[in-house]
């Protein structure tokens, strides 16, 4: 009896502070404004490797003068890279400085693509598709499968600080689903198994093979070729009998 | 090289864009004017050259597209689509703001398929937008309002409340002059845009992307600009509102006065906000001709110094020094004694920077019926040669909007950001649509562009006056079309003053001897206050310096807060009046302080740098006792014994007409001529120089609070402190 | 009817008691001129001011009790010195005068009476509490002298 008066006291509560207020839905997985913290501050010196300088030069000089800034997402992602996969604000002041423009500029571009990605992130980033294609071949399965392995939430870091999962839309390989993107590498056709040994391997930090794992050599139908069987023809087939020289 | 930003480069560039309103005498030596076309907005027929937007084109015939994004003096980014029209033969409605004309184009502006868009874009904007009118400062001035009233759907189709909620994005800080409340935003990008094209302070931008996309700054770091406010005004929501102005007033029961600022030497047209008697804000009046429709911050927001530090009531000093307040009678008739009892050669008047015509005259006709000469202004200006007695060699001869007619811009030691801040808009705006080309002479300043530093020596203006000097600015010089060198008044200070504007003088008339365009003018000199160019007018004598050597043992300090007289120079049993509107550096010094009435508060004739007279308007009463500064003066010469020969402002400006007629030309300027004489009579003041060229106002935190109005406001103090807290910064 | 009626002698008779009782001419001058009237009546009570509250019903209703101020006013007398327990007694609420009034309470939270003091210049201003508009300069005070 008490209880009942309690809960319905308590449902009241609940549904007139919602009535009242409201805060939107997070409809991003990142922030698009900066917060300084440790890891990412403009205090910690960001620089272009030697390498990687070289590469800024021949970047630099695909664009003609007065378009320099044109350069500017291959040396976001040229930053990125170097940075272990993700960018913090000193590298985009870097990149700033190197185009001169105005830092603002950079950030723009930074904050609308996706894949700069502008928080800590572990050494492995595991992309898993989620779109119709592969969620229809089983992609739920697969990314429950690495959440357990690295004991990671998406869009979060694991605690060893080795993975991050990021569940993203299409990434070209529908034929092959369901697949994952590892850092640069697609491993597609993927099982619940392949998934978990992909992540144990990468926990050695083993390099697991990339490209199909169903024993396809790309996209090819699974069972065979079912067309364009017989040897190619040559040159000339077909061709009237008087074009023939 | 690539000048205009981003934002700019993309969007569509058409001649009329440009130059947008306003007939300019300097046109680009009139191209063969393309063939205009034909459009028919409304059926109505209208001719435009191509490349005319849609939206432009209808303007031409009243009928007003709306539109958020779109703005005359902005790029064109075509993102509101507020603006779409239907136009015949065309599938779907078009951006009119971003769409150039085509011939025989037949636009609908009151279609069904019009009205729907409209009503569309309306109901997508407004899926967003908070519902917070009735708490919010833009209510009543709000083109969301309005618009939305004109064009938006009478029902709302928007039910999600109880779910997600409408997008909600945080506060910036962008310090403390814009209170920002982002939520608000619609992402019509004009603060973007100017602050990338205009104010030249790259720092807003949109981050982000889709429906969290968020105009600020990414980082946290306040937008620190000269020209900040007027994003305030650019905004068509509440998202950007005035700090200081925030939920003071709703615009419905303001009275709005037309004025003219005093704060710097451009003589910006301002329209003063007031309610029972409290000057609540300041905002820009449209004059294509000074300060298009923006404004400096100073400007703007240091109206609330207007509030502090008044003197509200005569003072007299008592028998331990102390200014006490006392009547009208009392301290013009301790006034009037000292005058009375002081020998015409002892006594000196100073005129300082905020001082209109009107007093000017009253207290010089003063001094001048008691048998003295020395009236003084507190700047300095060199004397030799034609001295003050041609306009020519103070004022800005080129005038204002010509400068964007300007091909090649030689500064001389001035910091025209600072001093002038909408003359820098201008040549900003040339410097980015024009390829006009920047040099300066004096110390590495941030001009808010590129220029070509050529030295920070006064021997520099010499060996370009010779023609000796081997630096590129001066083949540049002599090849440009419409060139002009702008000489900072503060340079004329020191002993090399004279021989500085004699170069300078040298220089630009040797360049427009040579010029085609028989009516450009090339020399130009930079006042730094509001009063300067009538006190030289009205033979007001610069220079206090030599006139204090004399030993004054009365002066008469009208205005006088530039610290250029102290008390350790005069002598001990000097008296010293001082009639203005705020306890500064002058009224400190005083020993009678005649309460005068501050520039929104009377109605004053004030002359600009270009030497165009303007006239305030009274918009509140002088506070206490104050009384207008005229009558001032001319009460204390009944009491001394000089009548002066006017008993109302008519009279006093029929005077000033006497004088100069210049004066009372209100809104209009005269060409200035004499150029040979003055240059010819400044030959003999060639002299080798070797000084530096400085300049006062370096960084920004000097440019907030330079005369007594803005040093006794808040809001300029707070100004000045987050400059040096973002200087801190790593941003 | 006495001849003494028909030849009016009875108000010269009143006249003359009225010289009597305001204290011979010279003071009956004095009366004259610091109140404006004259009259004859019975002394009722003074309170602790000192002003003197007569009644004379030879006077019609209306005029027949009055006060005599206390001669420490001067000329500066009005209605507002006569305290609160006369009031009654004064514009005829009651006919009893406060000190044989019985029934009358007396608390001890009863303040002493005070005038109007409006139109002095120990008169009420009321003051405002919005910060003023204008802010003043203060002048520095001289420290060297």
């Amino acid at each position: 009896m008490l209880s009942s008066l309690r809960s319905g006291v308590l449902s009241t509560w609940r549904t007139s502070a919602r009535a009242l207020q409201t805060s939107s839905a997070l409809q991003h997985d990142s922030l698009f404004v900066h917060r300084d913290t440790p890891e990412d501050n403009p205090n910690i010196p960001f620089e272009f490797s030697p390498a990687n300088q070289k590469r800024v030069e021949a970047l630099l000089a695909i664009y003609p003068e007065g378009h320099k800034r044109g350069a500017m997402i291959p040396l976001l992602d040229l930053a990125q890279r170097q940075n272990g996969g993700w960018l913090p604000i000193s590298a985009m002041h870097k990149v700033a400085e190197v185009l001169n423009v105005p830092r603002m500029r950079v950030y723009e571009v930074a904050t609308f693509y996706t894949m700069f990605i502008r928080r800590p992130i572990g050494k492995y980033h595991l992309q898993v598709c989620t779109t119709t294609p592969c969620w229809l071949r089983g992609s739920d399965a697969i990314l429950k499968a690495i959440k357990d392995a690295t004991g990671c939430e998406v869009g979060g870091n694991s605690a060893c600080g080795k993975f991050s999962i990021s569940e993203v839309e299409c990434l070209g390989a529908c034929v092959n689903a369901p697949m994952v993107q590892v850092n640069d590498d697609y491993y597609e056709d993927l099982t619940v198994d392949d998934a978990k040994e992909i992540v144990e391997k990468l926990k050695k930090d083993e390099k697991p093979k990339p490209g199909p794992r169903s024993g396809r050599f790309a996209a090819e139908p699974l069972g065979g070729l079912t067309s364009l069987t017989e040897e190619p023809t040559g040159p000339g087939y077909g061709l009237q009998d008087a074009l023939k020289s | 090289m690539l000048r205009q930003p981003l934002t700019r480069a993309i969007a569509l560039s058409s001649p009329s864009r440009v130059a947008p309103l306003g007939a300019r005498r300097y046109a680009d030596a009139v191209p063969a004017q393309p063939e205009k076309v034909e459009v028919f907005i409304d059926d109505k027929p209208v001719y435009v050259p191509p490349g005319t937007t849609v939206l432009q084109a209808a303007a031409q015939v009243g009928v007003e597209i709306p539109r958020f994004c779109y703005h005359e003096r902005l790029a064109v980014a075509g993102n509101c689509r507020m603006c779409l029209v239907e136009v015949e033969k065309s599938p779907k409605p078009v951006a009119a703001c971003a769409m150039p004309v085509m011939k025989g184009m037949r636009v609908k502006t009151d279609s069904d398929l019009t009205k729907k868009a409209r009503e569309g874009v309306m109901e997508f904007l407004l899926v967003n937008h908070p519902l917070d009118c009735p708490i919010c400062d833009q209510g009543g001035e709000c083109d969301l309002q309005d618009q939305s009233m004109a064009f938006g759907s009478d029902k709302s189709r928007f039910t999600d409340i109880h779910f997600s909620g409408k997008r909600a994005v945080e506060d910036k800080d962008v310090g403390p002059l814009i209170k920002t409340i982002m939520t608000r935003c619609i992402h019509c990008t004009r603060c973007i845009r100017f602050a990338s094209e205009v104010a030249g302070v790259d720092d807003f931008g949109t981050t982000g992307r889709g429906s969290d996309m968020q105009v600020g700054t990414y980082v946290e770091k306040m937008f620190l600009s000269e020209l900040s406010g007027n994003i305030i005004d650019l905004c068509p929501v509440g998202a950007l509102t005035s700090k200081p102005y925030s939920f003071a007033a709703r615009p419905w029961e303001t009275r709005r006065i037309d004025s003219v600022d005093v704060l710097d030497p451009l003589g910006s047209n301002i329209v003063v906000t007031t309610r029972t008697n409290e000057v609540l804000r300041i905002l820009p009046r449209t004059n294509e001709e000074i300060n298009e429709e923006w404004l400096s911050d100073k400007s703007r927001f240091a109206c609330d110094g207007l509030k502090r530090q008044r003197l509200v009531t005569p003072m007299l000093a008592d028998s331990r020094g102390n200014l006490t307040p006392v009547e009208w009678e009392d301290a013009i008739v301790a006034a009037a004694r000292a005058i009375q009892d002081c020998p015409p050669d002892k006594l000196l008047a100073v005129a300082g920077d905020l001082a209109d015509a009107e007093s000017l005259v009253a207290l010089k006709d003063l001094v001048n019926r008691l048998g003295s000469e020395n009236v003084y202004t507190e700047r300095d200006f060199p004397l030799e040669g034609s001295g003050t007695d041609l306009r020519s060699s103070y004022l800005l001869n080129t005038k204002i909007a010509n400068v964007e007619d300007a091909d090649f811009v030689l500064l001389i030691g001035t910091n025209v950001r600072f001093e002038a801040p909408l003359l820098n808009a201008r040549i900003r705006k040339a410097f980015i649509h024009k390829e006009t080309d920047v040099a300066v002479i004096g110390p590495k300043i941030d001009l808010t562009y590129d220029y070509l530093h050529v030295g920070d020596s006064a021997s520099v203006v010499k060996d370009l006056a010779t023609g000796s000097s081997s630096h590129e600015v001066l083949k540049r010089l002599d090849a440009a079309k419409r060139p002009i060198v702008i000489l900072g008044a503060d340079q004329l200070k020191t002993q090399e003053g004279s021989a500085l504007l004699a170069y300078t003088q040298e220089l630009a008339l040797r360049l427009q001897d040579k010029l085609q365009d028989k009516n450009w003018k090339v020399l130009n000199v930079l006042q730094r206050s509001a009063g300067a160019v009538a006190a030289l007018d009205l033979g007001y004598r610069p220079g206090v310096a030599t006139a204090l050597a004399a030993q004054p043992r009365v002066v008469f300090l009208l205005g006088a807060d530039g610290g250029v007289v102290t008390r350790e120079q005069l002598p001990k049993d000097a008296f010293v009046i001082y009639q203005g509107h705020h306890g500064d550096v002058g009224a400190s010094i005083a020993d009678v302080v005649f309460a005068g009435a501050a520039y929104t508060e009377k109605r004053a004739t004030y002359v600009n740098a270009e030497g165009r007279a303007q006239q305030t308007l009274p918009a509140v009463s002088p506070p206490g006792r104050a009384r207008d500064d005229w009558k001032i003066i001319r009460a204390l010469s009944e009491v001394v014994g000089e009548r002066l020969p006017y008993n109302n402002l008519d009279e006093v400006r029929d005077r000033l007409g006497q004088i100069s007629p210049a004066l009372v030309s209100y809104g209009e300027v005269q060409d200035n001529n004499y150029f040979a004489q003055a240059r010819a009579l400044s030959k003999s003041l060639q002299k080798p120089v070797s000084g530096t060229l400085d300049v006062q106002l370096k960084q920004l935190e000097d440019f907030f609070m330079t005369d007594p109005i803005s040093r006794a406001s808040p809001t300029m103090a707070k100004c000045v402190q987050a400059v040096i807290k973002q200087k801190s910064s790593v941003y | 009817m006495s001849i003494g009626k028909i030849l009016a002698l009875d108000k010269v008779a009143t006249f003359f008691n009225i010289i009597r009782q305001n204290g011979g001419i010279r003071a009956s001058l004095y009366k004259l001129y610091r109140q404006d009237e004259l009259k004859d009546g019975v002394l009722v009570g003074e309170d602790k001011y000192g002003n003197k509250y007569y009644e004379n019903p030879r006077f019609f209703y209306g005029r027949n009790r009055w006060v005599e101020y206390s001669d420490n006013y001067n000329m500066n007398y009005d209605g507002s010195q006569i305290p609160a327990e006369w009031f009654g007694w004064m514009h005829y609420k009651t006919d009893l005068p406060p000190h044989q009034d019985p029934s009358r309470p007396h608390y001890k939270w009863m303040s002493d009476f005070t005038e109007n003091l409006s139109g002095t210049t120990g008169q009420y201003t009321p003051y405002s509490t919005t910060r003023p508009k204008v802010e003043a300069w203060v002048p520095k005070p001289k420290t060297s002298q």
